[in-house]
Protein backbone atom coordinates (compact mmCIF):
# COMPACT_ATOMS: atom_id res chain seq x y z
CA UNK A 1 0.00 0.00 0.00
CA UNK A 2 2.79 2.33 1.08
CA UNK A 3 4.45 1.37 -2.13
CA UNK A 4 1.47 2.20 -4.05
CA UNK A 5 1.13 5.49 -2.42
CA UNK A 6 4.59 6.20 -3.38
CA UNK A 7 3.86 4.97 -7.19
CA UNK A 8 0.77 7.73 -7.47
CA UNK A 9 2.70 10.78 -5.42
CA UNK A 10 5.72 10.07 -8.33
CA UNK A 11 3.10 9.89 -10.76
CA UNK A 12 1.42 13.06 -9.99
CA UNK A 13 4.46 15.09 -9.26
CA UNK A 14 5.70 14.33 -12.70
CA UNK A 15 2.63 14.90 -14.56
CA UNK A 16 2.65 18.18 -13.03
CA UNK A 17 5.93 19.07 -13.87
CA UNK A 18 5.42 18.02 -17.93
CA UNK A 19 2.04 20.12 -17.31
CA UNK A 20 3.68 22.62 -15.76
CA UNK A 21 6.83 22.55 -18.16
CA UNK A 22 5.06 21.75 -21.57
CA UNK A 23 3.27 25.34 -22.56
CA UNK A 24 7.13 26.92 -22.07
CA UNK A 25 8.66 24.61 -23.74
CA UNK A 26 6.05 24.59 -26.70
CA UNK A 27 6.35 28.05 -26.25
CA UNK A 28 10.15 28.34 -26.39
CA UNK A 29 9.80 26.14 -30.27
CA UNK A 30 7.23 28.08 -31.73
CA UNK A 31 9.16 29.74 -33.98
CA UNK A 32 8.16 33.75 -34.39
CA UNK A 33 6.18 35.01 -37.48
CA UNK A 34 9.92 36.52 -38.88
CA UNK A 35 11.01 32.85 -38.56
CA UNK A 36 8.28 31.39 -40.26
CA UNK A 37 8.73 33.85 -43.18
CA UNK A 38 12.79 33.32 -43.65
CA UNK A 39 12.25 29.83 -43.37
CA UNK A 40 8.73 28.87 -45.64
CA UNK A 41 8.89 32.29 -47.72
CA UNK A 42 12.60 33.76 -48.10
CA UNK A 43 13.88 30.28 -48.94
CA UNK A 44 12.40 30.06 -52.29
CA UNK A 45 11.94 33.76 -52.83
CA UNK A 46 15.68 35.26 -51.78
CA UNK A 47 17.30 37.59 -53.74
CA UNK A 48 17.98 36.54 -57.06
CA UNK A 49 15.88 33.98 -57.50
CA UNK A 50 14.12 32.63 -60.04
CA UNK A 51 10.57 32.67 -58.10
CA UNK A 52 11.05 36.21 -58.10
CA UNK A 53 11.89 38.18 -54.57
CA UNK A 54 9.51 39.18 -52.34
CA UNK A 55 9.83 40.58 -48.33
CA UNK A 56 7.13 41.98 -46.56
CA UNK A 57 8.10 45.99 -48.13
CA UNK A 58 7.17 44.64 -52.17
CA UNK A 59 3.52 45.03 -51.57
CA UNK A 60 1.61 47.35 -49.92
CA UNK A 61 -0.94 46.23 -46.81
CA UNK A 62 -4.04 45.90 -49.52
CA UNK A 63 -1.61 44.52 -51.70
CA UNK A 64 -0.90 41.67 -49.12
CA UNK A 65 -4.69 41.00 -48.18
CA UNK A 66 -5.23 41.00 -51.05
CA UNK A 67 -2.60 38.46 -52.63
CA UNK A 68 -3.42 35.80 -49.39
CA UNK A 69 -6.88 36.41 -50.12
CA UNK A 70 -7.23 35.28 -53.70
CA UNK A 71 -4.05 34.74 -55.30
CA UNK A 72 -1.43 32.78 -52.70
CA UNK A 73 -3.37 29.16 -53.20
CA UNK A 74 -3.67 29.22 -57.04
CA UNK A 75 0.05 30.77 -57.05
CA UNK A 76 1.22 27.66 -54.97
CA UNK A 77 -1.13 25.12 -56.42
CA UNK A 78 0.97 21.81 -56.88
CA UNK A 79 4.30 23.59 -55.50
CA UNK A 80 6.62 21.81 -53.62
CA UNK A 81 8.93 23.01 -50.90
CA UNK A 82 13.30 21.37 -51.38
CA UNK A 83 13.24 22.48 -48.23
CA UNK A 84 10.99 20.87 -46.54
CA UNK A 85 11.37 17.44 -48.00
CA UNK A 86 9.36 18.50 -51.50
CA UNK A 87 6.31 18.30 -49.59
CA UNK A 88 3.82 20.69 -51.11
CA UNK A 89 3.67 24.17 -49.76
CA UNK A 90 -0.30 24.60 -49.10
CA UNK A 91 0.28 21.61 -46.67
CA UNK A 92 3.63 22.15 -45.05
CA UNK A 93 2.39 25.70 -44.65
CA UNK A 94 -0.61 24.97 -42.20
CA UNK A 95 -3.44 27.58 -41.65
CA UNK A 96 -2.04 29.00 -38.48
CA UNK A 97 0.99 29.50 -39.66
CA UNK A 98 -0.36 31.57 -42.47
CA UNK A 99 -2.33 33.46 -40.54
CA UNK A 100 0.69 34.30 -38.75
CA UNK A 101 2.67 34.97 -41.96
CA UNK A 102 0.08 37.29 -43.32
CA UNK A 103 -0.12 39.40 -40.60
CA UNK A 104 3.37 39.59 -40.37
CA UNK A 105 3.69 40.67 -44.18
CA UNK A 106 0.74 43.10 -43.62
CA UNK A 107 2.23 44.53 -40.58
CA UNK A 108 5.75 45.37 -42.28
CA UNK A 109 4.07 46.02 -45.62
CA UNK A 110 5.70 49.13 -47.86
CA UNK A 111 2.96 51.75 -46.49
CA UNK A 112 3.36 50.25 -42.61
CA UNK A 113 5.07 51.97 -39.84
CA UNK A 114 7.79 49.52 -39.82
CA UNK A 115 8.48 48.03 -43.38
CA UNK A 116 11.02 44.93 -43.27
CA UNK A 117 12.97 43.31 -45.46
CA UNK A 118 13.36 40.16 -43.27
CA UNK A 119 16.82 40.08 -43.61
CA UNK B 1 -28.46 39.87 -74.27
CA UNK B 2 -26.25 43.03 -75.01
CA UNK B 3 -27.01 44.08 -71.13
CA UNK B 4 -25.98 40.65 -70.08
CA UNK B 5 -22.74 40.61 -72.13
CA UNK B 6 -21.55 44.13 -70.68
CA UNK B 7 -22.58 42.98 -67.31
CA UNK B 8 -20.89 39.75 -67.62
CA UNK B 9 -17.40 41.96 -69.06
CA UNK B 10 -17.54 44.12 -66.08
CA UNK B 11 -18.25 41.47 -63.54
CA UNK B 12 -14.67 40.01 -64.70
CA UNK B 13 -12.90 43.42 -64.99
CA UNK B 14 -13.90 43.96 -61.34
CA UNK B 15 -12.86 40.37 -60.24
CA UNK B 16 -9.75 41.45 -62.28
CA UNK B 17 -9.34 44.60 -60.34
CA UNK B 18 -7.34 43.93 -56.71
CA UNK B 19 -9.60 44.57 -54.07
CA UNK B 20 -8.00 47.89 -52.94
CA UNK B 21 -8.31 49.67 -55.95
CA UNK B 22 -12.13 50.93 -55.26
CA UNK B 23 -10.70 52.59 -52.12
CA UNK B 24 -10.32 56.39 -52.92
CA UNK B 25 -7.80 58.52 -51.87
CA UNK B 26 -7.48 62.65 -51.52
CA UNK B 27 -5.55 62.65 -55.19
CA UNK B 28 -7.53 59.51 -56.81
CA UNK B 29 -8.70 61.51 -59.44
CA UNK B 30 -5.72 63.97 -60.45
CA UNK B 31 -3.39 61.40 -61.90
CA UNK B 32 -3.16 57.80 -62.83
CA UNK B 33 0.56 56.91 -62.42
CA UNK B 34 2.92 58.85 -60.16
CA UNK B 35 6.28 58.68 -61.77
CA UNK B 36 8.36 60.32 -59.81
CA UNK B 37 8.18 65.11 -58.54
CA UNK B 38 6.96 65.46 -62.54
CA UNK B 39 3.63 63.78 -61.79
CA UNK B 40 3.06 67.06 -58.47
CA UNK B 41 4.76 69.36 -60.50
CA UNK B 42 1.57 69.29 -63.41
CA UNK B 43 -0.52 71.08 -60.94
CA UNK B 44 1.95 72.15 -57.59
CA UNK B 45 4.47 73.85 -59.52
CA UNK B 46 4.12 77.15 -57.63
CA UNK B 47 4.30 74.67 -54.40
CA UNK B 48 7.24 73.52 -55.21
CA UNK B 49 8.68 76.55 -56.06
CA UNK B 50 8.55 77.99 -52.21
CA UNK B 51 9.67 74.96 -51.04
CA UNK B 52 12.95 75.13 -53.08
CA UNK B 53 13.78 78.22 -51.37
CA UNK B 54 12.43 77.21 -47.69
CA UNK B 55 14.90 76.43 -45.05
CA UNK B 56 13.55 72.60 -45.50
CA UNK B 57 15.07 72.29 -48.67
CA UNK B 58 17.51 74.52 -48.67
CA UNK B 59 19.20 73.79 -45.13
CA UNK B 60 19.88 77.54 -44.79
CA UNK B 61 18.52 80.37 -44.81
CA UNK B 62 17.96 84.16 -43.46
CA UNK B 63 19.08 83.88 -39.47
CA UNK B 64 17.88 87.05 -37.51
CA UNK B 65 17.89 85.39 -34.71
CA UNK B 66 21.49 85.07 -34.77
CA UNK B 67 23.10 87.81 -32.94
CA UNK B 68 26.30 87.83 -34.79
CA UNK B 69 24.93 86.30 -38.12
CA UNK B 70 25.37 89.92 -39.60
CA UNK B 71 23.44 89.26 -42.26
CA UNK B 72 24.26 86.13 -43.59
CA UNK B 73 22.58 82.65 -44.41
CA UNK B 74 23.00 80.39 -41.93
CA UNK B 75 21.70 76.49 -41.55
CA UNK B 76 22.92 73.41 -40.86
CA UNK B 77 25.09 73.05 -44.76
CA UNK B 78 27.40 76.06 -43.54
CA UNK B 79 27.75 75.43 -40.04
CA UNK B 80 29.03 73.06 -37.93
CA UNK B 81 27.17 70.95 -35.16
CA UNK B 82 28.09 69.13 -32.35
CA UNK B 83 26.47 66.06 -33.68
CA UNK B 84 28.17 64.62 -37.10
CA UNK B 85 28.73 68.23 -37.53
CA UNK B 86 28.59 69.00 -41.22
CA UNK B 87 26.53 67.24 -44.27
CA UNK B 88 28.51 68.62 -46.74
CA UNK B 89 31.26 65.99 -47.06
CA UNK B 90 28.15 63.20 -45.97
CA UNK B 91 25.43 64.00 -48.13
CA UNK B 92 24.45 60.71 -49.78
CA UNK B 93 26.62 56.90 -50.38
CA UNK B 94 26.77 53.79 -48.98
CA UNK B 95 28.90 53.03 -46.58
CA UNK B 96 30.15 49.49 -45.76
CA UNK B 97 31.96 47.54 -42.91
CA UNK B 98 34.36 44.50 -43.19
CA UNK B 99 31.03 42.43 -43.63
CA UNK B 100 29.50 44.23 -46.49
CA UNK B 101 26.77 45.64 -44.33
CA UNK B 102 24.96 49.09 -44.89
CA UNK B 103 26.63 51.25 -41.91
CA UNK B 104 25.59 54.83 -43.13
CA UNK B 105 23.43 56.31 -46.40
CA UNK B 106 24.66 59.99 -45.67
CA UNK B 107 23.12 63.15 -44.13
CA UNK B 108 20.51 63.68 -47.11
CA UNK B 109 18.29 60.78 -45.74
CA UNK B 110 16.57 63.46 -44.34
CA UNK B 111 17.09 66.08 -46.74
CA UNK B 112 13.38 65.96 -48.68
CA UNK B 113 15.15 65.51 -52.00
CA UNK B 114 16.23 62.23 -54.15
CA UNK B 115 19.84 63.08 -53.61
CA UNK B 116 21.24 66.24 -55.53
CA UNK B 117 22.23 68.75 -52.96
CA UNK B 118 20.37 71.93 -52.76
CA UNK B 119 21.64 74.65 -55.42
CA UNK B 120 20.88 78.32 -54.89
CA UNK B 121 19.64 78.52 -58.33
CA UNK B 122 16.31 77.19 -59.12
CA UNK B 123 16.19 74.48 -62.34
CA UNK B 124 14.00 72.24 -63.59
CA UNK B 125 16.46 69.40 -62.46
CA UNK B 126 16.39 70.81 -58.90
CA UNK B 127 12.43 71.46 -58.77
CA UNK B 128 12.31 67.47 -59.64
CA UNK B 129 14.91 66.58 -56.86
CA UNK B 130 11.93 67.54 -54.62
CA UNK B 131 10.51 64.89 -52.62
CA UNK B 132 6.90 65.83 -52.10
CA UNK B 133 5.55 62.29 -50.99
CA UNK B 134 8.26 62.18 -47.63
CA UNK B 135 6.63 64.64 -46.09
CA UNK B 136 2.85 64.53 -47.65
CA UNK B 137 2.08 60.54 -48.33
CA UNK B 138 1.09 58.44 -45.76
CA UNK B 139 3.13 55.40 -45.91
CA UNK B 140 5.53 56.53 -48.54
CA UNK B 141 9.16 55.24 -47.95
CA UNK B 142 12.17 55.48 -49.59
CA UNK B 143 15.66 54.03 -49.23
CA UNK B 144 19.03 54.39 -51.14
CA UNK B 145 19.35 52.58 -54.78
CA UNK B 146 22.38 52.57 -57.61
CA UNK B 147 21.54 53.81 -61.03
CA UNK B 148 22.94 51.82 -63.20
CA UNK B 149 25.73 54.41 -63.59
CA UNK B 150 26.94 53.02 -60.54
CA UNK B 151 25.91 56.67 -58.66
CA UNK B 152 23.35 56.42 -55.64
CA UNK B 153 20.05 58.05 -55.65
CA UNK B 154 17.00 57.88 -52.62
CA UNK B 155 13.64 56.23 -54.72
CA UNK B 156 10.54 54.96 -53.26
CA UNK B 157 10.91 51.35 -52.06
CA UNK B 158 8.04 50.84 -54.62
CA UNK B 159 9.85 51.59 -57.53
CA UNK B 160 9.34 48.39 -59.03
CA UNK B 161 5.60 47.96 -57.75
CA UNK B 162 3.66 50.67 -59.21
CA UNK B 163 0.49 49.97 -58.37
CA UNK B 164 1.39 50.03 -54.77
CA UNK B 165 3.07 53.50 -55.78
CA UNK B 166 0.16 54.85 -57.22
CA UNK B 167 -1.58 54.26 -53.94
CA UNK B 168 0.53 55.45 -51.88
CA UNK B 169 1.34 58.71 -54.36
CA UNK B 170 -2.33 58.92 -53.94
CA UNK B 171 -2.70 59.50 -50.24
CA UNK B 172 -1.89 63.21 -49.82
CA UNK B 173 -2.29 65.42 -46.97
CA UNK B 174 -0.74 67.77 -44.81
CA UNK B 175 2.07 66.36 -43.02
CA UNK B 176 1.33 64.51 -39.65
CA UNK B 177 3.14 64.09 -36.56
CA UNK B 178 4.37 60.65 -37.96
CA UNK B 179 5.91 62.50 -41.05
CA UNK B 180 7.52 64.94 -39.40
CA UNK B 181 9.38 62.56 -37.05
CA UNK B 182 10.45 60.00 -39.63
CA UNK B 183 13.05 62.89 -39.79
CA UNK B 184 12.66 65.15 -36.49
CA UNK B 185 13.23 62.33 -33.81
CA UNK B 186 15.82 60.13 -36.04
CA UNK B 187 18.58 63.02 -36.68
CA UNK B 188 21.80 63.07 -34.66
CA UNK B 189 22.43 59.23 -35.92
CA UNK B 190 19.35 57.11 -33.56
CA UNK B 191 16.11 57.57 -32.25
CA UNK B 192 15.65 60.49 -29.96
CA UNK B 193 19.84 60.86 -30.32
CA UNK B 194 20.13 64.97 -30.63
CA UNK B 195 16.76 66.73 -29.78
CA UNK B 196 15.93 65.30 -26.40
CA UNK B 197 11.93 66.06 -26.28
CA UNK B 198 11.57 64.77 -29.84
CA UNK B 199 10.90 61.34 -29.79
CA UNK B 200 9.35 58.44 -31.90
CA UNK B 201 6.96 58.08 -29.07
CA UNK B 202 4.88 61.18 -29.78
CA UNK B 203 3.21 59.44 -32.50
CA UNK B 204 1.31 57.50 -30.23
CA UNK B 205 1.30 58.85 -27.01
CA UNK B 206 -0.33 59.72 -23.55
CA UNK B 207 -1.05 62.76 -21.92
CA UNK B 208 1.30 62.24 -19.29
CA UNK B 209 3.97 61.74 -22.58
CA UNK B 210 2.81 64.84 -23.76
CA UNK B 211 -0.23 66.65 -23.42
CA UNK B 212 -0.51 68.20 -26.89
CA UNK B 213 0.32 65.38 -28.99
CA UNK B 214 -1.62 62.33 -26.84
CA UNK B 215 -3.87 60.98 -29.21
CA UNK B 216 -6.72 60.60 -26.05
CA UNK B 217 -6.34 64.48 -25.32
CA UNK B 218 -5.61 67.20 -27.56
CA UNK B 219 -4.22 64.65 -30.93
CA UNK B 220 -2.61 67.99 -32.09
CA UNK B 221 -0.24 67.61 -35.31
CA UNK B 222 3.29 69.11 -35.25
CA UNK B 223 2.00 71.78 -37.94
CA UNK B 224 -1.24 72.80 -35.61
CA UNK B 225 2.03 74.90 -33.57
CA UNK B 226 4.35 75.10 -36.90
CA UNK B 227 1.75 76.20 -39.18
CA UNK B 228 3.42 77.74 -41.91
CA UNK B 229 2.53 79.45 -45.44
CA UNK B 230 4.26 78.97 -48.43
CA UNK B 231 6.52 75.88 -47.21
CA UNK B 232 7.85 78.94 -44.38
CA UNK B 233 7.78 76.46 -41.06
CA UNK B 234 7.94 78.57 -38.31
CA UNK B 235 9.77 77.28 -34.86
CA UNK B 236 13.28 77.40 -34.82
CA UNK B 237 13.59 76.65 -31.13
CA UNK B 238 16.70 78.62 -29.70
CA UNK B 239 19.83 76.64 -31.48
CA UNK B 240 18.58 76.63 -34.88
CA UNK B 241 20.63 79.24 -37.18
CA UNK B 242 18.26 79.62 -39.82
CA UNK B 243 15.09 80.93 -39.60
CA UNK B 244 12.46 80.80 -42.56
CA UNK B 245 11.62 84.22 -44.52
CA UNK B 246 9.13 85.23 -41.90
CA UNK B 247 10.24 85.90 -39.03
CA UNK B 248 7.00 84.21 -37.51
CA UNK B 249 7.89 82.50 -33.95
CA UNK B 250 6.00 79.63 -32.58
CA UNK B 251 5.04 80.36 -28.54
CA UNK B 252 3.01 79.04 -26.05
CA UNK B 253 1.69 82.50 -25.09
CA UNK B 254 0.23 83.36 -28.42
CA UNK B 255 -2.96 84.81 -27.68
CA UNK B 256 -4.98 82.29 -29.31
CA UNK B 257 -3.07 79.50 -27.50
CA UNK B 258 -2.55 80.13 -23.68
CA UNK B 259 -1.89 83.73 -23.46
CA UNK B 260 0.14 85.63 -21.10
CA UNK B 261 -2.19 84.60 -17.92
CA UNK B 262 -3.27 81.49 -18.40
CA UNK B 263 -3.99 80.08 -14.92
CA UNK B 264 -6.03 80.38 -11.81
CA UNK B 265 -3.32 81.22 -9.17
CA UNK B 266 -2.33 84.66 -9.76
CA UNK B 267 1.31 83.68 -8.17
CA UNK B 268 1.81 81.50 -11.42
CA UNK B 269 0.90 84.13 -13.91
CA UNK B 270 3.32 86.24 -12.25
CA UNK B 271 6.43 84.11 -12.61
CA UNK B 272 5.01 83.25 -15.89
CA UNK B 273 5.40 87.01 -16.18
CA UNK B 274 9.61 86.33 -16.09
CA UNK B 275 9.64 82.04 -16.75
CA UNK B 276 8.83 80.15 -19.82
CA UNK B 277 6.28 77.78 -19.55
CA UNK B 278 8.27 75.01 -20.54
CA UNK B 279 10.75 75.67 -17.28
CA UNK B 280 7.49 74.04 -15.30
CA UNK B 281 5.58 72.06 -17.98
CA UNK B 282 8.93 69.98 -19.16
CA UNK B 283 10.87 68.51 -15.19
CA UNK B 284 11.75 66.21 -17.60
CA UNK B 285 12.81 65.31 -21.30
CA UNK B 286 13.89 61.88 -23.03
CA UNK B 287 11.24 59.55 -21.42
CA UNK B 288 11.23 57.03 -23.27
CA UNK B 289 14.56 56.69 -25.71
CA UNK B 290 17.62 58.11 -24.31
CA UNK B 291 19.26 61.31 -25.63
CA UNK B 292 23.08 61.85 -26.68
CA UNK B 293 24.28 64.59 -23.47
CA UNK B 294 27.92 64.06 -24.85
CA UNK B 295 29.72 63.19 -28.08
CA UNK B 296 33.37 62.78 -27.89
CA UNK B 297 34.36 62.51 -31.53
CA UNK B 298 38.50 62.52 -29.74
CA UNK B 299 37.54 58.98 -28.34
CA UNK B 300 36.35 56.32 -31.26
CA UNK B 301 34.58 53.52 -30.18
CA UNK B 302 34.01 50.17 -31.96
CA UNK B 303 30.95 48.42 -31.67
CA UNK B 304 31.93 44.73 -32.53
CA UNK B 305 28.60 43.47 -33.43
CA UNK B 306 27.54 46.00 -35.63
CA UNK B 307 31.37 45.86 -36.66
CA UNK B 308 31.22 49.82 -36.50
CA UNK B 309 32.77 52.58 -35.46
CA UNK B 310 31.28 55.99 -33.43
CA UNK B 311 32.34 58.45 -31.28
CA UNK B 312 32.33 58.33 -27.25
CA UNK B 313 28.51 58.92 -26.66
CA UNK B 314 27.17 59.24 -22.74
CA UNK B 315 22.72 58.95 -23.27
CA UNK B 316 20.65 59.96 -20.39
CA UNK B 317 17.34 59.05 -20.15
CA UNK B 318 14.29 61.28 -17.96
CA UNK B 319 16.56 64.29 -18.07
CA UNK B 320 16.55 67.64 -15.98
CA UNK B 321 16.40 70.83 -18.01
CA UNK B 322 18.97 73.08 -17.34
CA UNK B 323 18.02 76.66 -17.23
CA UNK B 324 19.05 80.16 -18.33
CA UNK B 325 17.87 83.21 -19.14
CA UNK B 326 17.09 83.78 -23.39
CA UNK B 327 15.50 87.24 -24.91
CA UNK B 328 14.79 85.56 -28.39
CA UNK B 329 18.78 85.67 -29.31
CA UNK B 330 21.78 83.20 -29.63
CA UNK B 331 24.73 83.74 -30.61
CA UNK B 332 26.41 80.89 -32.80
CA UNK B 333 29.83 79.56 -33.21
CA UNK B 334 30.28 79.99 -36.74
CA UNK B 335 33.53 78.47 -39.00
CA UNK B 336 36.34 80.97 -40.24
CA UNK B 337 35.93 82.69 -36.82
CA UNK B 338 38.27 82.06 -34.25
CA UNK B 339 36.62 79.94 -31.30
CA UNK B 340 35.75 82.13 -28.38
CA UNK B 341 35.65 80.16 -24.67
CA UNK B 342 32.87 80.36 -21.83
CA UNK B 343 33.75 81.17 -18.38
CA UNK B 344 34.01 77.46 -17.96
CA UNK B 345 36.92 77.10 -20.25
CA UNK B 346 34.38 74.82 -23.39
CA UNK B 347 33.44 76.52 -26.60
CA UNK B 348 29.67 77.91 -27.00
CA UNK B 349 28.35 76.79 -30.29
CA UNK B 350 24.66 77.99 -29.44
CA UNK B 351 24.41 80.28 -26.58
CA UNK B 352 20.84 82.20 -25.43
CA UNK B 353 21.58 85.71 -24.65
CA UNK B 354 19.71 87.28 -22.22
CA UNK B 355 19.89 88.14 -18.26
CA UNK B 356 18.09 88.53 -15.25
CA UNK B 357 18.38 92.57 -16.19
CA UNK B 358 17.16 92.27 -19.44
CA UNK B 359 13.45 93.14 -19.30
CA UNK B 360 13.07 90.99 -22.85
CA UNK B 361 14.42 87.33 -20.97
CA UNK B 362 12.58 84.78 -19.29
CA UNK B 363 14.16 81.31 -18.03
CA UNK B 364 13.74 79.28 -20.54
CA UNK B 365 14.36 75.20 -20.27
CA UNK B 366 17.65 73.67 -22.26
CA UNK B 367 19.28 70.22 -22.63
CA UNK B 368 22.92 71.30 -22.95
CA UNK B 369 24.78 69.44 -24.83
CA UNK B 370 28.45 68.50 -24.82
CA UNK B 371 31.08 67.22 -27.31
CA UNK B 372 34.86 67.21 -27.93
CA UNK B 373 35.23 68.42 -31.42
CA UNK B 374 38.42 69.45 -33.59
CA UNK B 375 39.94 73.22 -33.90
CA UNK B 376 42.28 74.01 -36.69
CA UNK B 377 45.56 75.06 -34.96
CA UNK B 378 46.48 78.61 -35.36
CA UNK B 379 43.44 80.00 -36.90
CA UNK B 380 41.10 78.34 -33.98
CA UNK B 381 38.46 77.01 -36.33
CA UNK B 382 36.48 75.14 -35.81
CA UNK B 383 37.16 71.65 -38.18
CA UNK B 384 33.94 69.52 -39.28
CA UNK B 385 34.36 65.53 -39.64
CA UNK B 386 33.64 63.56 -42.68
CA UNK B 387 31.86 61.01 -40.56
CA UNK B 388 30.67 58.63 -42.89
CA UNK B 389 33.90 57.04 -43.53
CA UNK B 390 34.50 57.12 -39.97
CA UNK B 391 32.38 54.50 -38.93
CA UNK B 392 33.76 52.18 -41.50
CA UNK B 393 37.26 52.82 -40.26
CA UNK B 394 36.97 54.71 -37.22
CA UNK B 395 40.48 56.62 -38.40
CA UNK B 396 38.89 59.80 -36.69
CA UNK B 397 42.41 61.54 -37.66
CA UNK B 398 41.61 61.02 -41.64
CA UNK B 399 38.38 61.68 -40.81
CA UNK B 400 39.46 65.34 -38.84
CA UNK B 401 42.04 66.19 -41.95
CA UNK B 402 40.09 65.38 -44.82
CA UNK B 403 36.91 67.46 -43.69
CA UNK B 404 39.60 70.35 -43.23
CA UNK B 405 40.64 69.94 -46.91
CA UNK B 406 36.90 69.76 -48.06
CA UNK B 407 35.55 72.44 -46.17
CA UNK B 408 38.41 74.91 -45.83
CA UNK B 409 41.24 73.56 -48.70
CA UNK B 410 43.72 73.46 -45.98
CA UNK B 411 45.66 70.73 -46.46
CA UNK B 412 46.97 68.50 -43.89
CA UNK B 413 45.33 70.55 -40.86
CA UNK B 414 46.91 70.02 -37.58
CA UNK B 415 44.56 70.71 -34.79
CA UNK B 416 43.43 70.11 -31.18
CA UNK B 417 40.56 68.89 -29.51
CA UNK B 418 38.24 71.37 -27.39
CA UNK B 419 34.81 71.22 -25.33
CA UNK B 420 32.00 72.50 -26.41
CA UNK B 421 28.37 72.93 -25.33
CA UNK B 422 25.15 73.95 -27.11
CA UNK B 423 21.89 75.33 -25.31
CA UNK B 424 19.26 73.55 -26.68
CA UNK B 425 15.58 74.51 -25.96
CA UNK B 426 13.38 72.03 -25.08
CA UNK B 427 9.68 72.48 -26.38
CA UNK B 428 8.28 69.19 -26.60
CA UNK B 429 6.79 66.15 -23.58
CA UNK B 430 4.80 69.28 -21.99
CA UNK B 431 2.75 68.61 -19.03
CA UNK B 432 -0.41 68.65 -17.88
CA UNK B 433 -0.35 71.22 -14.81
CA UNK B 434 -0.94 67.87 -12.17
CA UNK B 435 2.93 67.02 -13.63
CA UNK B 436 4.15 70.08 -13.44
CA UNK B 437 7.10 71.29 -11.31
CA UNK B 438 5.49 72.59 -7.44
CA UNK B 439 6.73 75.49 -5.47
CA UNK B 440 9.49 73.60 -3.32
CA UNK B 441 11.03 71.73 -6.68
CA UNK B 442 12.73 75.38 -7.29
CA UNK B 443 12.64 76.64 -3.90
CA UNK B 444 13.29 74.09 -1.82
CA UNK B 445 16.06 73.07 -0.23
CA UNK B 446 17.52 70.69 -3.09
CA UNK B 447 15.57 72.88 -5.37
CA UNK B 448 16.39 72.42 -9.05
CA UNK B 449 17.90 76.42 -10.09
CA UNK B 450 21.34 77.43 -9.85
CA UNK B 451 20.06 80.78 -8.85
CA UNK B 452 24.06 82.59 -8.88
CA UNK B 453 24.19 81.68 -12.60
CA UNK B 454 20.73 83.24 -13.03
CA UNK B 455 21.92 86.27 -11.61
CA UNK B 456 20.37 86.27 -8.03
CA UNK B 457 22.45 86.38 -4.55
CA UNK B 458 20.29 83.03 -3.33
CA UNK B 459 17.13 82.02 -3.88
CA UNK B 460 14.58 85.14 -4.59
CA UNK B 461 11.65 83.69 -2.86
CA UNK B 462 13.96 83.29 0.47
CA UNK B 463 15.34 87.04 0.24
CA UNK B 464 11.84 88.23 -0.43
CA UNK B 465 10.77 86.38 2.91
CA UNK B 466 13.41 87.94 4.43
CA UNK B 467 12.39 91.10 3.28
CA UNK B 468 9.07 91.39 4.94
CA UNK B 469 9.98 89.93 7.95
CA UNK B 470 12.66 92.69 8.33
CA UNK B 471 9.75 95.25 7.03
CA UNK B 472 7.27 93.55 9.31
CA UNK B 473 9.80 93.96 12.82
Amino acid sequence: MRKIGKILSFTVASCAMVAFAMPAAAKDKAPTPRQLVKQYCRVCHGPNSPNGEYTPMTFIQDQWTDFFANTYKDAHKGVVDPHHNNKKVLEEITPDMLKKIEKYMVDHAADSEHPMTCG
Amino acid sequence: MKRFVALAIGMVALAAMPAFAHKTYSHQKYFQHYEGTKTCLQCHKMQAETFFHSLHYQWEGPAPKIINSHGMKLGKLNTINDFCTNPKANWIGLVRNSRGEVLSKGCSQCHAGFGKMPSETMTKGQLENIDCLICHASGYRRDLYKNPDGSVAWKPILWKNQVGLDSVAKRISLPKRTMCLRCHAGSGGGPNFKRGDLEYTLTDCDSNFDVHMAKNGNDMQCIDCHAGKNHDIPGSGTDIAGDGESTATVACNNEDCHGNAPHEAEILNIHAKRVYCTVCHIPDFAKHDATDMDRDWSKPVYHAKQDKYSPTIKFEKDVKPVYAWYNGTTWEQLPKTPVKFLPDGSVGLMVPQGSRKDPKSKIYAFKLHRATLPVLKGKNWLIPIVVEKFFADGNINKAVVNAAKDFYGIDNAKYKWVRTERWMGVFHEVQPAKNALKCLDCHGPNGRMNWKALGYDGDPMLAMVHKSLKASH
